[in-house]
């Protein structure tokens, strides 16, 4: 009796976290006649795809989404590039007076900053750097955002990994370089795998930088594209509801393939940009 | 004689350096600048209304979401940990609005929250209420407790996640001392868990409160602020002054004030993480 009340507890919430995203959908999904109907259309109501054809085919949303595609994928594969050496070296030499704390705290703490706070400086270096409304630009400012994440998850990962594994690749001749490369690095592949995610996720999500740096219409990205309808005076909504559920699926699947490391990651502060 | 020697961990970590002075250090340098260029900017903030107004509701909202947040999590947190089958599969399920890109979660809302047309108002007609006063985003006095109802939906799961980590943690010993001891459920929560939890609540709440002091995405969606200046907050502020008065001395200025709070917060933070 009291496990069932429990679970009747589990399942309303489950019910309240999950339906806003399950309404998006149906939106995205109705005839435009279907969805503001009165009383409101839960099942049942006759499905269209018409609404996706519209953001993605006609509709700007493909080229958004092309955009948010990249921006992520360079970002990440720059971070991890500068990041994953930082963290190797913070977590593998001797460091005089620890230093090595020191300077770890001082990474973790730029991710602390506010964006707010680094918004208008940005803004104006890359007005200045002619890189305003450029994909390379905001790319550049989001691997700034996620270096310190990428060095503090991989120091993490890189040190429970024993140092004797390299130590002894070194002896049979192996280079500093190449037992990184070769041993160390495939040793650590689910951490990496799981930081690249993290990265991928804040990149994709990121709204406050995208909005202010990238304006035009070929440079926005979907999240900054979807927020440009809802600001207008007409909505469409179909075509938007259509847009967010493909923003969103991106992000449930990577999320579900990192799932082991979300506390890890989140505790960092990664997934909220 | 000793040369000193630059240790040689301190090249590999060399370009994160560099890439973090240029891109935050300089900015933050680049920001008080602009921040100092203009003492003038600083009176003009002791007596500016709006910047009054969005602090104080950035307070009220930071303090009642990270409230809320908290109790909801940590209760769901018990929840869901005693529960014996299908946890994993609650855990994934609660923790999707959490996931979601805070735009598309704040577009979702837009369409439950509509008076005439939103789904929340429809259900409510359905089962016989008056809807009638029911305006969430678009009333004046409603609009600001509908988007913490938005925070609240959205992040809960974070502190739900964090803190049932926490209680996993926790070695099962001393609670079985106490149950033998004789304690009831609520002492064993109050004496032997809620301690051992101490510091997860305290990374936990120190983690969601400098997120919710910057808080500005979901906001931006559903109300720009508005109505009026009923959902202002300190984020948006800055950012109309900032690019779309084009003021950007007076925008630093106030950023500057925001940093000068979070600080609090991420000094803790530290000292936590280092207590550790």
């Amino acid at each position: 009796m009291k496990a069932a009340v429990r679970y009747i507890a589990a399942s309303a919430a489950l019910l309240i976290a999950l339906a806003p995203v399950y309404w998006l959908l149906t939106i995205s999904l109705k005839r435009e006649v279907d969805q503001f109907a009165y009383p409101p259309q839960w099942i049942g109501f006759a499905a269209t795809l018409q609404h996706y054809r519209d953001a993605f085919g006609s509709g700007s949303f493909g080229s958004y989404f092309a955009n948010s595609v990249i921006l992520a994928a360079m970002s990440t594969a720059a971070a991890l590039a500068i990041g994953v050496p930082a963290a190797y070296g913070l977590s593998r030499f001797e460091w005089a007076r620890s230093w090595d704390l020191k300077i770890g705290d001082w990474i973790l703490s730029t991710r602390m900053l506010p964006p707010i706070v680094t918004i208008v400086p940005l803004f104006l270096m890359l007005r200045e750097a002619r890189l305003l409304n450029s994909l390379i630009g905001l790319a550049i400012v989001y691997t700034g955002f996620n270096l310190p994440f990428v060095v503090w998850m991989m120091r993490g990962f890189f040190d429970e990994i024993p140092r004797e594994i390299e130590e002894a690749a070194m002896l049979d001749g192996e280079s500093r370089v190449g037992s990184l490369l070769r041993i160390i690095l495939p040793l650590v592949k689910p951490g990496l795998a799981a930081t690249a995610v993290f990265c991928l996720v804040v990149a994709w999500n990121e709204f406050l930088f995208a909005l202010i740096l990238t304006q035009t219409d070929s440079s926005m990205t979907l999240p900054v594209g979807i927020a440009s309808r809802v600001t207008q005076y007409e909505i469409k909504w179909g075509a938007m509801s259509a847009a967010g559920v493909v923003a969103m699926l991106p992000v449930l699947v990577f999320a579900s393939a990192a799932q082991k490391y979300l506390v890890r990651g989140l505790s960092l502060g990664a997934v909220k940009g | 004689m000793k040369t000193r020697r630059i240790p040689e961990g301190f090249w590999w970590t060399l370009p994160s350096i560099v890439v973090l002075v240029a891109l935050s250090i300089y900015p933050l340098v680049y920001a008080v600048r602009l921040a100092f260029g203009d003492l003038g900017n600083f009176t003009r903030l002791a007596g500016d209304h709006v910047f009054g107004t969005a602090a104080l509701q950035t307070i009220a909202f930071t303090a009642v979401a990270l409230a809320a947040e908290f109790v909801l999590g940590l209760a769901l947190a018990l929840l869901v940990d005693s529960l014996t089958r299908f946890r994993s599969f609650f855990r994934a399920g609660l923790l999707v609005p959490m996931l979601l890109p805070p735009v598309v979660a704040a577009v979702a809302w837009r369409l439950i929250f509509n008076p005439q047309f939103g789904v929340l108002n429809g259900t409510l007609r359905q089962i016989g209420f008056n809807t009638a006063a029911l305006t969430w985003t678009n009333g004046q006095n409603s609009a600001l407790l509908s988007v913490i109802i938005v925070d609240i939906w959205e992040w809960t799961p974070f502190l739900f996640l964090l803190l049932s980590a926490g209680l996993q943690a926790i070695p099962p010993e001393p609670i079985e001392a106490a149950r033998i001891d004789g304690a009831g459920p609520w002492r064993i929560f109050r004496d032997v868990t809620l301690p051992l939890l101490k510091s997860t609540i305290l990374l936990a709440l120190l983690l969601r409160g400098m997120d919710l002091v910057r808080i500005f995405d979901q906001i931006f969606i559903l109300t720009q602020g508005g109505p009026g200046t009923a959902t202002e907050t300190v984020s948006l502020y800055i950012y109309r002054t900032a690019f779309r008065f084009s003021n950007f001395g007076y925008a630093a200025t106030m950023s500057f004030v925001l940093l000068a709070a979070t600080m609090l917060f991420s000094r803790g933070l530290m000292r936590v993480m280092r207590a550790r």
